[in-house]
């Protein structure tokens, strides 16, 4: 069991279950890992080594007297580190809140324990989740595991959960998705990322960064593994009055492989259009893959709305999380990283005629996606226009120009964060230098099922999902 | 489209109408971020809307 790290959350439950391997052998391998390789990897925050020894002892004693809590008994897993969990400390990745210890578990941690997953710690992250590229001056910039050479992004804002997951520090891991922030990390790091629909899965308990645009969901190595973390946290929850009644379908069994006559539509133009030339060659072969299996792939023109996303994201997101952070800013300034101080005080410059006005366009782009889907099953894209870049790189040159790094990561995912549809990253090819790429999948609100049915699909079709990284 | 310009001065008045009294050293770092911002509201501005544009504050939670 010397590779247990590299094990899906599937099969460490199955194994688990049937009393192959023991959850402390698990759990210990994993903090093993943790201690060889985090001093360089920086994805946790804090390593909760004890508590999750005691989890695995206390699962494994469940076991033996045959009360297994449920289909995550004894795996472990991570928490970005803006979950609220009892008792230890979640800091947001500030060092404003590195005294905060919460009194109360997050309701998806809260679902997760009661599901019998164990944590193993809490996972580094942009400050206050306020960004894309991974990076973090108060507790270290997280390294993509894909190069050991040159440091590169991980992405962000989830930073810490997409490298824990991509090196084996974490079978799985939750991220926060505000504008890409589960699926960017997920596309840089070679992981699979899921951002459920609005309202599908429980925000109370989670810092926010904008409350209208942001959604919590599962970072794992397989699609099969977030259908198994997403049937455990979803559902309605009254402390999140956005959250749905409508009732929790089975993820797992929707992953039949079969994806004959799926109408499929390609998302060309802003998308396609505005990758570089290795992640536009990667999500067309993947499209023909796809089509190889039976799936119908037509290309969906998008582009005259999706021109308008960043001009109604910024508003949104600027003014609510100036509304978060405004005591803070007047007291604790000095202890944000000064770029993320930056950021916040652009809110100040927003009016509520904007902020009106972005919900108007949000409702086009939502209106927009909808009307695409109504003849189709998903659409298909890139996830990010550009692998990972290197941490010091300011600038990109995209399909279509150049542009700013910062703009460049979330130009393909905000658009769904802006209109509340579930979307999946998944790894769709690797460049000649073996970086990852990444591959979204937007689906129908509320059809997750059908979204991580597509994702399993091509993962059961290709091997991208299973490489790995070298390390140590 | 051009870039919009803002002067100190306006940055001060933008700062303090929303309740911030902030350094005119911390306007200054602000300033590109500002002048970002007001492009991007300015494209917002332009975008054709219609009569039926109601906003939405989040997906239609069911």
């Amino acid at each position: 069991m010397a590779d247990l790290f590299w094990s899906s959350m599937t099969e460490l439950a199955r194994l688990i279950a049937t009393k192959a391997v023991s959850p402390v052998e698990v759990v210990r391998v994993h903090l093993d890992r943790i201690a060889a390789l985090d001093a360089g990897l920086k994805a946790y925050i804090t390593v909760c080594g004890d508590r999750a020894l005691d989890g695995a002892r206390a699962a494994e004693a469940a076991l033996m007297a045959g009360t297994a809590a449920g289909p995550l008994h004894g795996v472990p897993y991570a928490l970005k580190d803006l979950y609220d969990t009892a008792g230890i400390a979640t800091t947001g990745g500030s060092r404003i809140f590195a005294q905060r210890v919460p009194v109360r578990d997050a309701t998806v941690v809260r679902r997760l324990g009661e599901a019998g997953a164990i944590l193993l710690g809490k996972l580094n992250m942009v400050e206050f989740a306020y960004g894309p590229e991974g990076l973090n001056i108060h507790y270290g910039h997280t390294r993509n595991p894909w190069d050991r050479a040159v440091h590169r992004m991980p992405g962000g804002s989830s930073s810490g959960s997409g490298a824990a997951v991509a090196a084996g520090l974490a079978p799985g891991a939750l991220g926060s998705d505000t504008g890409g922030s589960i699926r960017i990390p997920a596309s840089l790091c070679g992981i699979t990322g899921l951002k459920p629909t609005y309202g599908r899965v429980s925000r109370s308990g989670v810092l926010p960064l904008a409350w209208s645009m942001d959604h919590v969901g599962p970072m794992t190595r397989s699609a099969a593994d977030s259908a198994l973390m997403l049937g455990a946290m979803a559902g309605y929850d009254p402390a999140d009055p956005s959250t749905s009644v409508l009732p929790v379908p089975d993820y797992t069994a929707a992953l039949t492989g079969d994806l004959k006559g799926l109408r499929i539509g390609l998302l060309r133009t802003f998308f396609l259009d505005g990758a570089t030339p290795p992640v536009r060659a990667a999500v067309e072969a993947a499209a023909t893959t796809l089509a190889g299996a039976g799936a119908v792939i037509d290309d969906v023109d998008l582009a005259g709305v999706m021109r308008h996303a960043a001009a109604a994201s910024m508003p949104i997101v600027a003014s609510e999380a100036l509304a978060y952070h405004a005591d803070l800013l007047r007291t604790r300034a000095a202890d944000y990283d000064p770029e993320i101080a930056r950021r916040l005080r652009v809110g100040a410059y927003v009016t509520g005629m904007h902020y009106v006005r972005a919900q108007q366009v949000r409702a086009l782009v939502r209106d927009a996606v909808d009307g695409a889907l109504a003849r189709r099953d998903v659409l298909l894209a890139p996830s990010t226009p550009v692998v990972a870049p290197p941490i010091d790189v300011r600038e990109v040159m995209l399909g279509d120009g150049a542009s700013d790094v910062r703009s460049a990561l979330i130009r393909f995912t905000r658009p769904f964060n802006l209109s509340g549809h579930p979307a999946c990253s998944l790894p769709g090819g690797f460049t000649d230098g073996g970086l990852p790429v990444g591959l979204q999948i937007i689906g129908r609100p509320f059809d997750e099922a059908t979204v991580l049915r597509v994702a399993d699909g091509f993962q059961r079709l290709t091997d991208f999902h299973a490489r790995r990284p070298v390390l140590g | 489209m051009t870039t919009p310009s803002i002067d100190l001065e306006t940055l001060r008045h933008g700062a303090r109408l929303a309740g911030f009294a902030w350094s005119d050293a911390e306007l200054e770092e602000i300033r590109p971020q500002v002048e970002g911002a007001l492009r991007l509201l300015e494209a917002l501005e332009a975008v054709a809307l219609g009569d039926a544009a109601e906003p939405t504050t989040l997906y239609r939670t069911l």
